[in-house]
């Protein structure tokens, strides 16, 4: 009765809508909180902007912009390419690939980094291979030795690309074959056919894909540093790590913020200008068969692709439990997987909790205000993690300054607190993921509901909510990735005795021990697996 | 409002009973959690742990500040120990038993070096014979006869840093300047990768020397890290340089007692059983560091080494903290990467 009276009651809407207006304007303001703690902290009035002009720090712009650079070009390569043959060919493992491709998701930058290094080393695993067959002390020499710089690239590239595999195969599916046809009948060939029609009109889903792969990139800290290339995250920790100049560090993630910006602007102008439709009533492709070299060539891309991107890392960790059995013996695996199950649980709810009620407002009240806000809060994905928890740490401390509220002793070191930092950190994913499935529903079936007598409230409980919830999941699984990865902000602000399994598997590599981190390496990747394949369904909603 | 803080803070704090000790640690060891656990049988003291990286985790503890419920800080380079004492991290500890047993350059007013380890030069002998290193120094590195022929780390490394802290203590400023310069033009290949790396590569031949902590060289000869590497490990050999001078550069891993500690007398406890043989020995036998108390003998693959070697007894491990910053400019301005 209560629910019924909240849901259709007139006489209190307004005061419900002014609640919901500051309740979306607070979660907006409260998002944005290490963004604004970062501007405070980084003094820009009293900072040595000749810094800037450092050799350093051209060194940190330099490198960043070739890894980027090498990094976008090869997912767009492997990304698109690979999307291309699954989606539009059948060839032997076609069906097989479109979904084991998306399993790179599983493995972090960072292990496939250890696995690359230890494969690669003098002694390493493969030349225990080679010698095994050749029984050859040579080994060390045929094995190639790549530079710090094509490292990071490769490793990179391999667990990024599934981001432009994902977003450029979902195009792909929901491309027009009447336009497809209408190239044939120009006489277009089929390179001309992909180059011409199929490539642009799936222009937003790769850009998207791109600037996903491009901010992953520009923040990673694992890779780079394990490699030892200097990088605008290796600046960002230099002065601080090393120079204790925190205000420097704050500085530039900035400056790393700003450039990341100023792409997304860039790319959202650009695609102002074009329109991109799918007419309802469309023709869906049909796959071609390929012939006989095409066929295996395809096959091959695939498959190497998928050896490369998953199969060698997880069966060297596989590998090294196995023969290391010992490492086995200090880990409390039970309470590894609660303590993932339960951050996973409560962080991905409430983040989900917030973004659907910040997304809603938005959506009703399309105020200005609120969507400037809203549109600045996703900025958190792009803050490296360390950046983030320092951030918080700077916060509470301030507003516990100026108040009486002792937040630091329950935010600092505390479960809430890895809460807070994983919300600022990932609140994007799911901030945006609700906005592109409510922006699928047209304002009109809104107004037709008002017509119809419903409130706001009705009309979210009633219509939005039963076509967003099937996404739901999806988000909530993308988050548990994202969270089962996460390292930077659980080392800093975990309480006493908290450990997940990429606090584990980095501890040990910090030993020096790649062996023993395999284990928990082992249980990372297989966690985020399963999740993986337990949302194929979603990954492909239209490929029916 | 006040009240749900109130619930909530119930549900987050634990009530400290004077039973428990809350330590922040940049050392990774397995090994130092069950000697952790000795003392818990021994005292009833459980002690919770949080490791993490130093700047982090000196930034989390400062700006807790006295809501702060840490009690020790053990950090593994004592440049690092400096930074923090400079900073207020640390509250001052009088203990005559840590006064005496641990030497007087490796400890200060606020912190106690707990284990030490020695950077080294490691040689293949098939390459390089022991005639050519005789009477080698540090500072002989930067020679034209070792043109192309060593293997480091970079030089964002802090074992690199407190090594180049130390000659700037010993040499000057202007004199570690021009060492760099030279000794960067001697490098094999473009620093990449840990310790361990650069002994493989002299393993394999690919460079004349490599500089590296003592512990990675151990922990390949140990086999914990399989066959290949353990046979690897008997390809290269030590040297421990500035035998006629100062003696060999070490570093070492040290703890302190956090200014806000709520329970300072049992974080005096943990430190002075920390330096106990028992504690000692089981670190020692585990990490492959040297211990700090003489009556305990490192591990046998350490003794193996050689242990009658001159360490640098003279140079105070503070200097590290004075110098670091400036090392590594310099570092950066020789193009060490």
């Amino acid at each position: 009765m209560e629910l019924n009276k909240f849901l259709t009651g007139t006489n209190s809407t307004s005061v419900l809508d002014n609640i919901l207006y500051y309740l979306v304007l607070a979660i907006s303001i409260f998002s944005i909180i290490p963004f604004f703690t970062i501007i405070i902290n980084s003094s820009l009035v009293n900072f040595d902007y000749s810094l800037l002009i450092e050799s350093q720090f051209l060194t940190y712009v330099r490198n960043s912009f070739m890894i980027v650079s090498c990094v976008l070009i090869l997912t767009f390569i492997f990304g698109v390419f690979s999307a291309y043959l699954v989606t539009f060919h059948n060839f032997y493992g076609a069906n097989f690939f479109k979904y084991a491709l998306i399993l790179s998701f599983a493995i972090p930058p960072y292990i496939f980094g250890y696995s690359m290094s230890a494969f690669f080393e003098n002694y390493g695993v493969g030349y225990s291979i080679i010698n095994f067959f050749f029984d050859t002390e040579m080994a060390n020499i045929y094995l190639p030795d790549f530079s710090p710089i094509t490292n990071s690239v490769i490793s990179l590239t391999f667990t990024l690309y599934g981001y432009v595999f994902l977003l450029s195969r979902a195009s792909f599916i929901n491309q027009s074959a009447n336009l497809i046809d209408l190239g044939k009948s120009m006489g277009f060939t089929p390179s001309q056919r992909f180059l011409k029609i199929i490539l642009p009109c799936a222009r937003p889903g790769i850009f998207v894909g791109l600037s996903l792969v491009a901010m992953e990139t520009l923040s990673d800290f694992g890779t780079v540093s394990f490699f030892g290339v200097s990088t605008f995250t290796t600046g960002i920790y230099n002065s601080w790590f090393i120079f204790d100049d925190l205000e420097t560090s704050n500085f530039l993630s900035l400056l790393l913020l700003f450039f990341i910006l100023v792409f997304f602007t860039i790319e959202n102008l650009s695609r102002k200008k074009s329109k991109f439709h799918l007419l309802k009533n469309d023709r869906r492709n049909k796959k071609t068969d390929l012939s006989g070299k095409k066929k295996f060539f395809a096959f091959l891309f695939c498959l190497s692709l998928f050896t490369v991107s998953f199969i060698f890392p997880f069966s060297q960790m596989i590998y090294w439990s196995i023969k290391f059995p010992e490492y086995f013996e200090n880990l409390n695996i039970l309470k590894l997987n609660l303590n993932t199950f339960l951050i996973i649980f409560c962080t991905a709810s409430l983040i989900i909790a917030f973004s659907l009620i910040s997304n809603f407002g938005n959506r009703v009240f399309k105020n200005k205000l609120l969507s400037s806000f809203s549109n600045l809060s996703i900025s958190g994905y792009a803050i490296p993690g360390i950046i983030i928890s320092v951030s918080i740490i700077s916060f509470l401390s301030l507003i516990s300054g100026i108040s009486n509220l002792n937040l630091k002793t329950l935010f600092i070191g505390s479960f809430y607190g890895l809460i807070l930092g994983y919300f600022f950190r990932f609140y994007a994913i799911s901030f945006n993921g609700i906005k592109s499935n409510y922006l699928k529903i047209n304002y009109s079936i809104d107004e037709s509901s008002y017509l119809m007598g419903f409130n706001k409230f009705k009309t979210f409980y009633e219509i939005h909510w039963p076509i967003l919830k099937k996404n739901i999941f999806f988000i909530f699984v993308l988050i548990s990735i994202e969270i089962i990865k996460e390292l930077p902000i659980t080392l800093i602000l975990r309480p006493f005795n908290f450990e997940t399994f990429s606090i584990k598997a980095y501890n040990f590599a910090s030993q020096d021990l790649i062996e023993a981190a395999a284990i928990p390496s082992m249980f990372l990747i297989f966690w985020t697996s399963i999740l993986i394949l337990i949302s194929l369904n979603y990954f492909f909603d239209e490929d029916k | 409002m006040h009240f749900f803080i109130f619930i909530l803070t119930l549900l987050s704090i634990k009530f400290l009973s004077a039973e428990e000790l809350n330590l922040f640690t940049t050392r990774h060891y397995d090994s130092d959690v069950e000697i952790f656990k000795d003392f818990t049988e021994e005292t009833g003291i459980k002690i919770n742990i949080i490791s993490g990286e130093a700047k982090p985790l000196e930034k989390r503890i400062l700006d807790e500040g006295e809501s702060c419920i840490g009690d020790l800080f053990f950090l593994a380079d004592a440049g690092r120990l400096v930074s923090a004492e400079k900073k207020g991290v640390f509250r001052k500890v009088n203990s005559v038993s840590l006064k005496q047993q641990i030497p007087e350059q490796f400890r200060s007013n606020y912190w106690f070096g707990i284990t030490k380890r020695a950077r080294i030069i490691y040689y293949n002998p098939t390459k390089t014979s022991l005639k050519e290193l005789e009477n080698l120094n540090y500072e002989d590195l930067s020679h034209q006869r070792f043109d192309k022929s060593i293997a480091i780390r970079q030089s964002n490394n802090v074992y690199n840093q407190s090594l180049v802290a130390s000659m700037i203590e010993n040499n000057g400023v202007l004199k570690t300047k021009e060492w760099l310069k030279s000794f960067v033009k001697n490098f094999s290949k473009p620093p990449s990768g840990n310790d361990r790396a650069q002994i493989l590569s002299v393993a394999s031949g690919e460079s004349k020397l490599a500089i590296a902590n003592t512990y990675y060289h151990a922990l390949m000869a140990s086999g914990k890290k399989g066959k290949e590497q353990q046979n690897a490990a008997k390809k290269v050999k030590p040297f421990f340089p500035n035998q006629k001078n100062r003696g060999t550069h070490m570093n070492i891993s040290g703890i302190g007692v956090l200014k806000h500690s709520p329970n300072p007398s049992n974080a005096i406890k943990f430190i002075e059983f920390l330096l106990s043989p028992k504690a000692q020995k089981h670190i020692v036998d585990n990490t492959y560091e040297y211990p700090m108390i003489d009556s305990v003998e490192p591990s046998t693959i350490i003794i193996q080494m050689g242990i009658n070697f001159k360490q640098d007894n003279q140079t105070n491990v503070s200097s590290y903290g004075k110098w670091q910053k400036e090392a590594f400019k310099l570092m950066k301005d020789a193009n060490w990467n």
